[in-house]
């Protein structure tokens, strides 16, 4: 009895967030479903063209569903995600769910690659940055993240492009050729991976350094090297667990920002990503497919924050018991 | 048209065709825009006719490169001298990819398909004078129409229309097209690729290609460097015309150039405001100095024109597309004659592609300079569909008119032109399409092409060229853009083409 009370009490936080989590959903579902439905463009007459005559076009309109009303439309999509069914695409005629799980064969492994990339730079960077504050090295390694944040994804990309593809044939320029052949399709993600990441990195090296250097200024650093510890004992054995609990938000927040970057990064580099299925679905008032990508994306954030939350409890023992 | 029956009644033959030599191999070509779906029939986008067009679905007639129409799976077609019937012959020994002959009933089903009001065909409406389509024996198809129509072979070889389909596919049409053409669909990625490959079934000569894979890249620049760096061998149609300069001085590339049937127009909302008064539309047309939006927007590659019409046109009247000669003096006088001495203000609603975008701000300096002051606004397709096509809710706007002979829009009086003259040549359209001699439908067309040039319905702009760039052994690609297909019928790799092939216009 006191086992199951103990357990229901160390449940209810993290059922309460995901409690949050559903209405959170319920709300980004009425918010895409309304935005887009509000947007003017007839997805009937994009499909017809401009010679079809206004009766194709109404015709298509009921065909399609879209002179339903707009609540049952929107209980029609719900209804759908939550039995799993994102529904048929009426522009391809395709599955949306397969769609989607195809685009994110290239966008998953494309964004954790990116991350990998970018903690690896800002990591190492951010930490030297803090560690060697006010020496030359230091402010060199500010100065060059400081570019590495003003440089877009979009012209990193093009110009990783034409210095290793055009001119010396390392990667191939652009494409996906699928997961059939591993090693080549990794080598087609070593460029986008590479430009998402190189400014995802620089911004992470200043929070890793703005982190690591509030530490280093801490009453409880300055006690551990009054002990007779170096920077870098105190730094490994006090300080990075501390400077870790910022940094852990930085990262879930930069995750998302990289699912944003890979629509760009996917534009130039022609990857079948989620980013080019959700930019030509707009394009093509392919409003179920934005629709269902929107929430996606949306449920992944929320997941994403949801982990971040998680860890708080793992990095901070006194946050144990509280909410 | 009747132009291909030069004589009516009389017997256009058709040889099978001869065609490139085999090399085999893959070719990537790359494309701006990739298709919203696989099926021509209930899709208006001309991605999807580009690549199943002519290469995996075919017609009995259709357009070779320079526009003419050519007897594909009729191997003739008459037509009776009071326009009404047309009579095709069927090509025998024709079979779909998946192995289903090709009969007559087949082409019935396929063109009653199109023809049914409710088909949902983009282009049926432009079929709707069929009122019956018999097979009297299993190899001839008999199309009546309820009123004679020269435009009649020409539609049914252009558009989606005139498809021949496997009435056993056509459940699968959305995700497995089968069709009779040189290639045949094998997958695809969505708005990344579609792969085709030689059909091993296909009557005519064999393809030269084993497969070929269209490739789509929503920006310009990375599909010039898959084309640089060998990714693709072939960009179909540039989107910025003026990347082109990057091609022409490098010998391992060569540029095929020829017209589309195109109109890049300055289209002019007749019933907004101001553009209600002819001489305030002539104004518009005597301000803009077509030649330098020409050398600019197209690089160079195009024709100015005067009215709606393209060279390819059997009606084609050069003499009106000097009318409006670029007269920056005379825009200024008739404004001031039309009562805005001082000018006035508009807005400019663009779409998102590359000529509309270029010309624009262009267009906006060279109004100024009469006193209009011209307010840019860009928008995304869709909503231009909406808001412009739709609504009518525009000023004026830049658009290609894609369409092939689309002149009676002028004669439809809901088009979003909203031009006052529209009952007029609404009548003029429907006298030009009943004559039944070349010489009377060509007199009554002009009249059409000097009228509404007269009333300065649109600024007319000009005819772009399609701007084809391949590696230099590539042969057998369309010399132009006249077709909505981009046909691959003799496209190979090092191959050389029969002269038949090259008279109709496929790049050597």
């Amino acid at each position: 009895m006191d086992a199951t009370r103990r357990l229901a009490r160390a449940a209810a936080p993290f059922l309460r967030r995901v409690g949050t989590i559903v209405v959170a959903l319920w709300g980004a579902s009425v918010l895409v479903f309304t935005v887009l439905n509000v947007l003017p463009g007839s997805p009937a007459q994009v499909i017809l063209g401009t010679q079809a005559t206004p009766q194709a076009v109404r015709q298509l309109t009921a065909q399609l569903g879209l002179n339903k009303s707009l609540l049952r439309q929107y209980v029609d999509w719900v209804g759908g995600l939550l039995h799993g069914s994102l529904g048929v695409s009426y522009i391809s005629h395709l599955g949306i769910g397969a769609q989607i799980a195809q685009a994110l064969s290239v966008t998953g492994p494309l964004v954790l690659f990116a991350l990998v990339i970018g903690l690896a730079i800002g990591l190492p960077l951010g930490f030297i940055g803090a560690v060697r504050h006010g020496r030359f090295s230091g402010s060199l390694i500010g100065g060059l993240s400081q570019i590495g944040m003003a440089v877009p994804t979009v012209v990193a990309g093009l110009l990783l492009v034409i210095i290793l593809t055009v001119k010396f044939h390392v990667f191939p320029t652009s494409g996906f050729p699928g997961w059939s052949d591993p090693l080549q399709a990794l080598r087609s993600l070593v460029l986008p991976a590479f430009s998402l990441g190189l400014v995802e990195g620089a911004i992470l090296s200043r929070y890793v350094r703005a982190s690591i250097l509030e530490q280093l200024r801490s009453d409880y650093l300055r006690t551990a090297r009054s002990k007779g510890l170096r920077v870098g004992q105190a730094l490994r054995r006090h300080g990075i667990r501390n400077a870790a609990i910022p940094l852990v938000t930085v990262v879930g927040l930069e995750l998302a920002s990289l699912i944003v970057g890979a629509i760009v990064v996917e534009n130039v580099f022609a990857l079948p990503g989620l980013g080019l299925l959700l930019l030509d679905s707009v394009n093509n008032r392919d409003l179920l497919t934005v629709q269902d990508i929107a929430m996606l994306v949306a449920t992944a954030v929320l997941v994403i924050n949801l982990v971040v939350d998680v860890s708080y409890h793992l990095l901070d023992p006194r946050l144990k018991g509280q909410s | 048209m009747a132009f291909a029956i030069a004589t009516l009644g009389s017997v256009v033959g058709g040889s099978q065709p001869s065609g490139a030599a085999s090399s085999g191999g893959t070719l990537v070509i790359g494309s701006a825009v990739a298709p919203p779906s696989l099926d021509p029939t209930s899709n208006a986008s001309a991605a999807i006719d580009e690549v199943f067009d002519y290469n995996v679905y075919q017609h009995l007639v259709e357009l070779d490169p320079k526009g003419a129409v050519i007897p594909v799976l009729a191997t003739k077609y008459t037509m009776s001298p009071d326009g009404l019937k047309y009579t095709f012959t069927l090509r025998s020994g024709v079979s779909f990819s998946n192995g289903d002959p090709m009969t007559a009933a087949d082409v019935v089903y396929s063109l009653n398909r199109a023809v049914n009001p409710k088909s949902g065909y983009p282009y049926q409406s432009l079929v709707a004078d069929v009122s019956s389509v018999t097979s009297p024996d299993p190899s001839t198809v008999v199309v009546t129409l309820t009123h004679p129509d020269n435009q009649f072979l020409y539609n049914l070889a252009a558009y989606s229309n005139g498809i021949v389909l496997d009435p056993s596919a056509v459940a699968t049409i959305a995700t497995n097209p089968v069709g009779t053409g040189p290639y045949m669909y094998q997958s695809q990625i969505s708005n990344y690729d579609v792969v085709l490959v030689a059909n091993p079934k296909y009557w005519g000569p064999k393809p030269g290609m084993s497969s070929v894979t269209f490739r789509y890249f929503s920006s310009a620049t990375t599909m010039d460097s898959a084309l640089q760096s060998g990714q693709i061998q072939v960009i179909d149609n540039l989107d910025n015309s003026q990347d082109v300069s990057q091609f022409t001085h490098n010998s391992s590339f060569k540029v095929i150039h020829g017209p589309t049937e195109g109109k890049i127009d300055l289209t002019l909302n007749n019933a907004a405001g101001p553009l209600k008064k002819l001489k305030v539309r002539q104004a518009v047309t005597y301000a803009i100095d077509k030649q330098a939006i020409l050398r600019t927007a197209g690089a160079g590659y195009g024709t100015v024109i005067g009215s709606d019409q393209v060279p390819g046109d059997p009606w084609y009247t050069p003499s009106v597309n000097n009318a409006y000669r670029y007269n920056p003096k005379k825009a200024k006088e008739l404004l001031a004659q039309a009562g805005y001495r001082h000018g006035f203000s508009m807005t400019l609603t663009l779409p998102p592609y590359g000529y509309a975008t270029t010309a624009g701000p262009l267009i906006q300096a060279e109004l100024a300079a009469v006193g209009i002051k011209v307010a840019i606004k860009n928008i995304a397709w869709a909503l231009w569909i909406s808001k412009v096509f739709t609504d009518h809710n525009y000023q004026m706007t830049i658009i290609d008119q894609v369409e092939a002979r689309d002149i009676s829009e002028y004669g439809d009086c809901s088009y979003y032109f909203n031009y006052a003259g529209c009952k007029q040549v609404g009548a003029m359209v429907s006298a030009a399409t009943a004559a039944t001699t070349t010489r009377a439908e060509i007199a009554k067309f002009r009249a059409i092409v000097r009228k509404i040039s007269a009333d300065a319905a649109n600024g007319w702009l000009y005819n772009p060229d399609q701007l084809t760039v391949a590696k230099k052994s590539i042969v057998g690609l369309p010399g132009s853009g006249l077709t909505e297909s981009f046909n691959l019928s003799y496209v190979s790799v090092g191959g050389s083409l029969s002269q038949k092939v090259k008279a109709e216009g496929f790049a050597s």
